[in-house]
C-alpha cells in the first residue's frame, strides 16, 4: 500500500492508502464513490472514464482513468463530471449538451464533457480558424465512443458553444 | 402456436415471495427512486432538453453501475464483490477451478458452483433453460457459460482475482468431447398464396390457417425437413408446405418472361455494445428474509419474476420472503438487456453471501463473453420478377440462425426475421422457412432490428440486383411493388397503421443524393470511385402483446408527477412521457419516474395464460374478472416506447383533465353543469400552462389544480393499457359520468386522497386470433448514401447520407432525430466494421474488447452531411409510431448497394471491409 | 504488482528456450541460426560458420530482422500516420495520429493514455517517451532487406550513425519495452542485450544488407 493525495474538483483528497495496482477508475468509483466517472471498456478504447488533469503550466489534458494506476495521479489536480457546474449553474458546454439533446443513455457523457471542456479551454489559448473548426472538434472527440447518438449532436453542441462566442475561440 | 416473446411466469405463481415492497429512505441518503425522479422538484433545469438532461451532464447517480451499498438507505455500508467466472471452452470436460494459482490475497471467501445451486433448490426459469453453472465433469453448454461465482470480502481481493482469471488459465479442462449438441430452438414456415385478383381472399395464409412447423428433423444434421412428408402429426404442415413447394417449383422453372435470382447471404454476429456493462447490486438480509436488488434491464417486470422463480423453491434457510428490486436508468440497451440472465446471478451472489451487500459487474471482456448477441444468419433467397411489368411474382427464402447456447429469444427472432423477409413489398406468393439452431456460441437474443435487419438486408440487396438485371430504376421498382394501403402482408393481414411508401419514395427520388448520382459518379477524383445506393424498410414495432403502466398526478400548485413502468435506456421515454402528458394537462412534469413496477398496486391487476397463445374462450372467461389483464408489464423493446410506453400515462392524464381540471375550469368560469358547454371539454386546449376555451377567459394551470384539489376532483390517475395489434378498450363509471378509453384498468385519486381502483363496466380485448398476425404495426424508412472508395486501399468514406422516415406524431422531435442518427451509426458499424467470429475465436473466449471489435466512431460517419427527414403525421391525431429499429435497417443495404454501384461487385456477407473491397478492385 | 499467470507462462517459455539452446550447443558445438526458435535470437557466435564476411554481416541483420519486423516494433514504425496495436497488428483504437512531433495530435496525445510504465491490470503499455517513429522510419510492411537499407540511411534513420544504431536498439529504454510488453503481448524475440550483440556484430562486420 502507498499513500495517495490529490485534488479533485478543487477539494483535497487523501492521503489514502492504495494498492499500487489499483486503477484510478476504481479509486474514484470504489474508494471515493465518485461514479460520475464511468467504466466502459477498461482498455482506453471508449474513453468514457476520462477525467481532466490540470497541469502546472496552466494547460489541461484528459486522461482515461481505467488504464492508469491511481498513484499516477498523486499530487495532481483533476476535474470530473461532478465538478463542472458550480452551485448548480451549468457551464455553457453542459447547457449546450442538454439543449442539443446531445446524448441519449448518457453513459458516455462525462467523457465527452471533459474532452469538450478541455478543447474549449485550449482553443481559448490557441485559437483556430473557422474552417478548421469541425476538423478540430473531430480530432478532439474521436477517441470517445457513443453507441446511441451517432455523434452528430455532440459535435453540434461543442461547435455551437464556440460559434456563440467566436472571438474567444476562433482566429479573426 | 405463437412463440412467446416473453416467458410469462405469473406473479400469482411466485410461491409466496412478495415482489412489491415500499422503499424506506433515510433522511441522509436518498433512495434510488428519489435520485431517479427527474428532473426533480425545485431543481433548476433548462426549458429545452431531456428530463434527465441535467442529471446526465452533472454525473448524477443514475445507472446500476453507479450504486454501492453506501448509496442505499438502510443498507450496511460496505460493498462486497462477486466475480462470475465463465468457460472459454465448450469442447472439453470442465474439471474445476485452479484456485491455488490465485495470488493469496485474491482468495475468494466463497465459491458458488452448480452443486451449490442444486443443493439449495434454485430453479432455472424456463426462458433461461440450461445449467446456470456448468457442473464439474461436464462439457460447457456454450462458450462463456458461467462455471462459478466467486465472492470476495474486499474490492482489492476481487480485483486481483479478476485480472488473474483474465490473464491466466485458472479453469481446468480435461478430455476433448467436442461440442454438446442440442435440438433446434424452433422452426417455422410462412407461406402465403394470394387470391387471383387484388382484394380476393388469400388461397393460403398463416392468418387463415395458423402457423406451421415441420414435423421431422434430419437425424444427421438435426435440421428440419422442410419438404412435404406424409405427416400424421401435422396435416397443417403438409397443407402449407405443399403450397410452399409449388412456389419453389415455380421459381425453379424456366420462364423467359420472369427474371429469377437465387442468392445466398450471410450476416455476422455482433454485440449490442451498450456502454454500461451489465451490473447489479444486491443484499440479502437474513434477519428480515428480504432480498434487495439494484439492477438495470429493459424488462424489469420479467427480471423480478425470473428472480422470484429462481428462488421460489429454495430451502427455507435461504429463501427470501420478499424481493425488492430497484430498476435504474440503463446505459444503453438495444435489446441486449431485454430478458438477460444477468439478474439471476446478482440474486445468487447476494443469497450466498447473506448479510453482505454484494456487487456483480461485468468488465468489457466479460460483457463480450457473456452478453446476449445478435444472431448470425445464413439466408438463401429466391425472387421472381416479371420482366415486362417489373412486378415481383414470387419470393422464397430459407433462414438459418445461430442461436448460441441458450434459447433466449431465438425462436422469436427467427419468426420476426421471417415475417419481415419481404420488407415493404406486396408479393402474391411467398414461402419462407426459418430455423434457429442451438450451437456452442454465446447466446443470441434480442437486438435492434430483431432478425429483420438481417433478412431485409438480404432482400434489399437482392432487389437492387434485380433492378440492375432489368435495367429498372430502383426507386421506380419499389414504387411498383410497394405494399398498398389495405393490402396484405405475408401473414395475410393488412397493416392497421399508415405505411407511407409513395411519399418515402418520392422523397428519396427528389433528394440530391439520388438525383445527382450520375453526375457525382462521373466527377470522381482520380484514384477514387463514387457510388450511390438506396434501400427501404418497413419494420414492425410492438410484439403483439404489449402493455403499459402509467400514473399521473397533479398537486395543488399545478406540479405534475408521472410514474411509468417503461425503461429509460437513452430512448427518451421520460421526456416523451412528459411531453405527451403535457398535451393533456398543460404542464411538463417536474417529477418523472420510470422503470417502476411496484407503484401500481392499487390497480390490483391479475393475469393468467400466455397473451400470445391464449384461446378466445379462455380470454373471454378470464376477462370476466375485472382485475384480469392479458399481461401486466412489458419490456421496453421492439420500438414500443412512444406508442405503448406512453399510452397508460397519456390516458391517465386525460382522466385527470376530464374529471379534475375540467370541472375545476367550469367552476372558475362559473359555467353551470347543465350548460351545454360543460360537455365540450374536448374543445379546450392548452397554450403552455394556460387552458383556453373559445369565449371564456384563459385559466392558468395553477388555479385549475388548486381548484381541483379544493373540489375533491380527480387529481391523479393510474392506468394499464394492453395492445395486441389493437388496444384493449374499457368503460369505467365515475360519479361524473362514464369514461371509455383505450385502457383496461384505472384507479383515480381525488384531492390529496389515495388511489381507488374502478371496476370496468365493459371491456373489449383484441381477439385472440390476432396472435396469427405477424405484425399490424410498421413504420417506414428509406436511406440513400453516396460513398467514395479509394482504389489503392479500398477505404470507404460516406460522403453524404439521407434518411427519410415516418412515425406518426413525434413526441420529442429531437429524440426521434437522435435515434435516426444513432441508427445510422449502428448501421454503418454493422455493414462495415463490427464482426464477432463464431465459437472459439469469438467473444466467448473472453479476450474480446473494443480494440478488436470496432464500432463506428465520429470519423466513420458523415456528421455534417447526414440529412434526416421525418414526415409530418398524416393527421394531427395520428398516434406515435415506433421508429428506433427501422432507422437502422435501410442504412445497411443502401451501403452495400452503393458499394456495388461504385465497384461493380456485390458482396454477400457482412461486414464489408476495406481489404475485401481492395481485393475486388485488384 | 501481482505476478500473474501469463507472466509465469512467459517465464516458462523463456526457460524452455534457454535449455533448448544449450542442448543444441552441446550437440553441435554451436547452434546455427536456423535452429533458433522464432521467439529467440541466435548469438553472433553462431554465425561463425558463414565464411563470406558480407554474407555473415547480412545474416546478422536477418537475425536482427526478427526483432525489427515483430509487431512490437512495426506497430509504432507504421507506414501511415496511424499506429497499429496488438500481436494482430490491427489499427490502433482509438484512432490516433502521428501529429507534428510523433506524440499525437493536440487533443489525443500518446501520453494521455500511455503512462510512464506498463499498467498490467489493464493490459496497458507505457513508457515515459511513448511515441511514434518518424514517418521516414516506417517499417510496417517492409522486408528485412528494405529495412536494412533504410536503417543505414541517415535520411531515413533519424540522422543516426551506425554507432548510434547500436545504442538505439541496444540501450534505448523505449526500444527495450519491446521485450517487456506486459501481459497479452508477445515480446520481441530474444533479449535487448542479444539484439544489441547482433547490431554490434553487424556494424563491426561492415553492416551489409541481406
Amino acid at each position: 500500500m502507498t499513500m495517495l493525495s490529490l485534488t479533485i474538483n478543487g477539494r483535497a483528497v487523501g492521503p489514502l492508502d492504495v494498492r499500487p495496482d489499483l486503477s484510478m477508475n476504481d479509486f474514484l468509483r470504489e474508494r471515493l464513490g465518485m461514479t460520475g466517472t464511468k467504466f466502459g471498456c477498461g482498455a482506453a478504447q471508449c474513453l468514457s472514464c476520462a477525467v481532466i488533469v490540470d497541469l502546472d503550466d496552466g494547460t489541461s489534458v484528459t486522461k482515461p482513468t481505467c488504464v492508469a494506476p491511481a498513484l499516477d495521479f498523486n499530487k495532481q489536480k483533476i476535474r470530473t463530471v461532478e465538478g463542472h457546474a458550480v452551485n448548480g449553474v451549468l457551464t455553457p458546454l453542459q447547457l449546450s449538451f442538454v439543449e442539443h439533446f446531445a446524448f441519449q443513455c448518457g453513459y458516455c457523457t462525462p467523457g465527452f464533457l471533459n474532452e469538450g471542456q478541455v478543447l474549449l479551454e485550449r482553443l481559448e489559448r490557441e485559437k483556430v480558424a473557422r474552417e478548421d473548426l469541425e476538423r478540430t472538434i473531430m480530432e478532439a472527440l474521436d477517441g470517445h465512443i457513443c453507441r446511441c447518438s451517432g455523434y452528430v449532436k455532440y459535435h453540434q453542441a461543442v461547435r455551437d458553444v464556440i460559434l456563440a462566442d467566436p472571438s474567444r475561440f476562433l482566429t479573426a | 402456436m405463437r412463440p412467446s416473446r416473453r416467458d410469462f411466469l405469473k406473479l400469482a405463481s411466485v410461491c409466496g415471495i412478495s415482489l412489491s415492497v415500499s422503499p424506506v429512505a433515510s433522511a441522509e441518503v436518498p433512495d434510488v427512486a428519489a435520485r431517479e425522479t427527474l428532473p426533480g422538484r425545485g431543481v433548476s433545469h433548462p426549458a429545452l432538453g431531456r428530463v434527465d438532461g441535467v442529471a446526465k451532464v452533472t454525473g448524477g447517480k443514475l445507472y446500476a453501475a453507479d450504486f454501492r451499498a453506501a448509496d442505499l438507505p438502510g443498507w450496511p455500508a460496505t460493498t462486497h464483490h462477486a466475480l462470475l467466472v465463465r468457460a472459454p471452452d465448450a469442447t472439453h470436460l470442465y474439471e474445476g477451478l485452479d484456485l491455488a494459482a490465485l495470488p493469496p490475497e485474491a482468495t475468494p471467501t466463497l465459491v458458488v458452483t452448480a452443486e451449490d445451486i442444486k443443493r439449495i433448490g434454485a430453479r432455472v426459469p424456463e426462458f433461461y433453460a440450461g445449467d446456470l453453472f456448468c457442473p464439474v465433469g461436464t462439457t460447457p453448454l456454450y462458450l462463456g457459460q458461467p462455471v462459478a461465482l466467486l465472492l470476495f470480502e474486499t474490492f482489492d481481493a476481487y480485483d486481483v482475482a479478476r485480472v488473474a482469471f483474465r490473464d491466466g488459465n485458472l479453469l481446468k479442462f480435461g478430455k476433448e468431447t467436442g461440442p454438446r449438441t442440442g435440438a433446434n430452438y424452433g422452426a417455422f414456415r410462412f407461406t402465403r398464396v394470394a387470391g387471383a385478383e387484388p382484394g380476393a381472399p388469400d388461397i393460403y395464409s398463416p392468418l387463415q390457417e395458423g402457423w406451421i412447423s415441420p414435423g421431422f428433423v434430419d437425424s444427421g444434421s438435426g435440421r428440419p425437413i422442410w419438404r412435404v412428408l406424409p405427416d400424421e402429426k401435422g396435416p397443417d404442415y403438409v397443407k402449407g408446405a405443399a403450397y410452399g413447394e409449388a412456389i419453389r417449383a415455380e421459381l425453379e422453372a424456366v420462364n423467359p418472361s420472369v427474371l429469377t435470382l437465387d442468392r445466398s447471404f450471410a450476416t455476422q454476429s455482433v454485440d449490442p455494445m451498450f456502454l454500461e456493462p451489465e451490473t447489479g447490486l444486491a443484499w440479502y438480509d437474513p434477519a428480515a428474509k428480504k432480498l434487495d436488488m439494484v439492477i438495470g434491464v429493459q424488462s424489469p417486470f420479467e427480471a423480478a419474476e425470473a428472480v422470484a422463480h429462481l428462488l421460489g423453491e429454495v430451502q427455507a434457510d435461504h429463501k427470501p420472503g420478499a424481493v425488492n428490486t430497484r430498476f435504474c436508468y440503463v446505459g444503453g440497451g438495444f435489446g441486449g438487456r431485454d430478458h438477460t440472465p444477468f439478474p439471476l446471478y446478482v440474486a445468487l451472489a447476494a443469497l450466498f453471501f447473506p448479510g453482505r451487500p454484494v456487487r456483480l459487474a461485468h468488465d468489457r471482456f466479460q460483457q463480450f463473453q457473456g452478453g446476449v448477441k445478435r444472431h448470425a444468419f445464413k439466408m438463401r433467397s429466391q425472387i421472381g420478377v416479371d420482366r415486362k411489368s417489373g412486378l415481383i411474382t414470387a419470393f422464397a427464402a430459407d433462414h438459418v440462425l445461430d442461436g448460441g447456447g441458450l434459447a433466449n429469444y431465438s425462436v422469436s427472432v427467427a419468426v420476426v426475421g421471417a415475417t419481415g423477409a419481404i420488407g415493404m413489398y406486396a408479393i402474391p406468393k411467398v414461402d419462407v422457412t426459418t430455423v434457429a439452431e442451438h450451437t456452442r456460441g454465446v447466446t443470441a437474443g434480442s437486438m435492434r432490428g430483431y432478425g429483420t435487419l438481417q433478412t431485409m438486408t438480404a432482400l434489399e440487396t437482392l432487389v437492387d440486383e434485380a433492378c440492375t438485371a432489368l435495367a429498372l430504376d430502383p426507386i421506380e421498382f419499389r414504387r411498383r411493388n410497394a405494399l398498398k394501403v389495405g393490402a396484405r402482408t405475408m401473414t395475410g393481414n393488412p397493416y392497421s397503421v399508415s405505411v407511407r411508401a409513395p411519399e418515402i419514395l418520392d422523397k428519396l427520388q427528389t433528394q440530391a443524393i439520388w438525383k445527382d448520382r450520375a453526375r457525382e459518379k462521373a466527377a470522381a477524383r482520380s484514384g477514387f470511385l463514387i457510388g450511390t445506393g438506396v434501400a427501404c424498410a418497413a419494420k414492425d414495432y410492438g410484439t403483439g402483446a404489449d402493455c403499459s403502466l402509467g400514473a399521473v398526478s397533479i398537486d395543488p400548485q399545478g406540479r405534475v408527477s408521472i410514474n411509468s413502468d417503461a425503461v429509460e435506456m437513452g430512448n427518451g421515454i421520460g421526456t416523451a412521457l412528459a411531453n405527451r402528458v403535457a398535451t393533456h394537462i398543460g404542464a411538463i412534469a417536474d417529477e418523472v419516474t420510470v422503470a417502476q413496477i411496484d407503484v401500481f398496486d392499487e390497480l390490483e391487476l391479475v393475469t393468467s395464460g400466455d397473451p400470445y397463445s391464449i384461446s378466445q374462450a379462455d380470454q373471454d372467461q378470464a376477462a370476466r374478472d375485472p382485475h384480469w389483464v392479458p399481461a401486466i408489464s412489458s419490456a421496453t423493446s421492439a420500438s414500443i416506447g412512444a406508442h405503448v410506453g406512453t399510452q397508460a400515462a397519456a390516458e391517465a392524464a386525460r382522466v385527470v383533465f376530464r374529471f379534475g381540471l375540467w370541472p375545476a375550469a367550469l367552476a372558475l368560469w362559473g359555467v353551470a353543469p347543465r350548460d351545454p358547454r360543460a360537455e365540450r371539454w374536448t374543445e379546450a386546449y392548452w397554450q403552455g400552462e394556460t387552458l383556453l376555451f373559445s369565449g371564456l377567459p384563459p385559466l392558468p394551470l395553477k388555479a385549475l389544480a388548486a381548484k381541483a384539489h379544493e373540489q375533491g376532483g380527480v387529481t391523479g390517475a393510474m392506468a394499464h393499457a394492453f395492445s395486441r395489434w389493437a388496444w384493449a378498450e374499457a368503460t369505467f363509471a365515475l360519479p361524473e359520468g362514464e369514461w371509455s378509453a383505450e385502457i383496461d384498468a384505472l384507479a383515480v385519486r381525488r384531492g390529496s386522497g389515495g388511489y381507488q381502483r374502478l371496476d370496468r363496466k365493459a371491456v373489449a380485448f383484441p381477439p385472440a386470433d390476432y396472435n396469427r398476425i405477424g405484425t399490424a404495426f410498421a413504420s417506414m424508412c428509406g436511406t440513400s448514401v453516396r460513398i467514395e472508395i479509394e482504389r489503392a486501399t479500398g477505404n470507404l468514406r460516406i460522403a453524404k447520407a439521407y434518411s427519410v422516415l415516418e412515425c406518426g406524431k413525434t413526441l420529442v422531435p429531437e429524440v426521434v432525430l437522435g435515434q435516426a442518427q444513432g441508427g445510422f451509426a449502428m448501421g454503418v458499424g454493422y455493414a462495415l466494421l463490427e464482426d464477432l467470429p463464431p465459437f472459439e475465436e469469438g467473444p466467448g473466449n473472453g479476450t474480446w474488447n473494443l480494440g478488436q471489435y470496432v464500432v463506428a466512431r465520429g470519423s466513420d460517419l458523415p456528421l455534417h452531411d447526414l440529412d434526416i427527414e421525418v414526415l409530418p403525421p398524416l393527421a394531427a391525431n395520428e398516434p406515435p409510431k415506433g421508429m428506433a429499429e427501422v432507422v437502422m435497417i435501410p442504412v445497411v443495404p443502401a451501403l452495400l448497394n452503393a458499394i456495388f454501384d461504385a465497384t461493380g461487385h456485390r458482396f454477400y456477407a457482412l461486414p464489408v471491409t476495406p481489404a475485401m473491397i481492395k481485393g475486388v478492385l485488384a | 504488482m501481482t505476478m500473474n499467470r501469463r507472466h509465469l507462462l512467459f517465464l516458462g517459455t523463456v526457460l524452455t528456450v534457454s535449455v533448448l539452446t544449450v542442448g543444441i550447443a552441446s550437440r553441435n558445438g554451436l547452434a546455427t541460426p536456423t535452429d533458433t526458435p522464432a521467439n529467440a535470437l541466435a548469438p553472433p557466435e553462431s554465425f561463425a560458420t558463414i565464411a563470406d564476411p558480407a554474407a555473415r554481416s547480412a545474416a546478422y541483420f536477418t537475425e536482427l530482422g526478427k526483432v525489427l519486423t515483430s509487431p512490437r516494433c512495426t506497430n509504432c514504425h507504421p507506414a501511415t500516420d496511424r499506429p497499429r496495436q496488438g500481436d494482430a497488428r490491427r489499427l490502433h483504437q482509438p484512432p490516433v495520429y502521428r501529429g507534428v512531433d510523433g506524440m499525437g495530435l493536440a487533443s489525443l496525445r500518446c501520453s494521455n493514455c500511455h503512462g510512464g510504465a506498463n499498467f498490467d491490470p489493464a493490459g496497458m503499455p507505457g513508457h515515459p517517451a511513448w511515441h511514434l517513429a518518424p514517418a521516414e522510419m516506417a517499417w510496417e510492411g517492409r522486408t528485412v532487406a528494405q529495412i536494412c537499407e533504410q536503417i543505414k540511411d541517415p535520411a531515413r534513420n533519424g540522422g543516426r550513425s551506425l554507432q548510434d544504431l547500436i545504442e538505439h536498439i541496444g540501450d534505448d529504454t523505449l526500444v527495450g519495452w519491446a521485450w517487456h510488453p506486459g501481459p497479452g503481448r508477445m515480446p520481441a524475440p530474444g533479449t535487448q542485450a542479444e539484439a544489441k550483440a547482433l547490431v554490434i556484430a553487424w556494424v563491426e562486420s561492415g553492416a551489409a544488407c541481406p
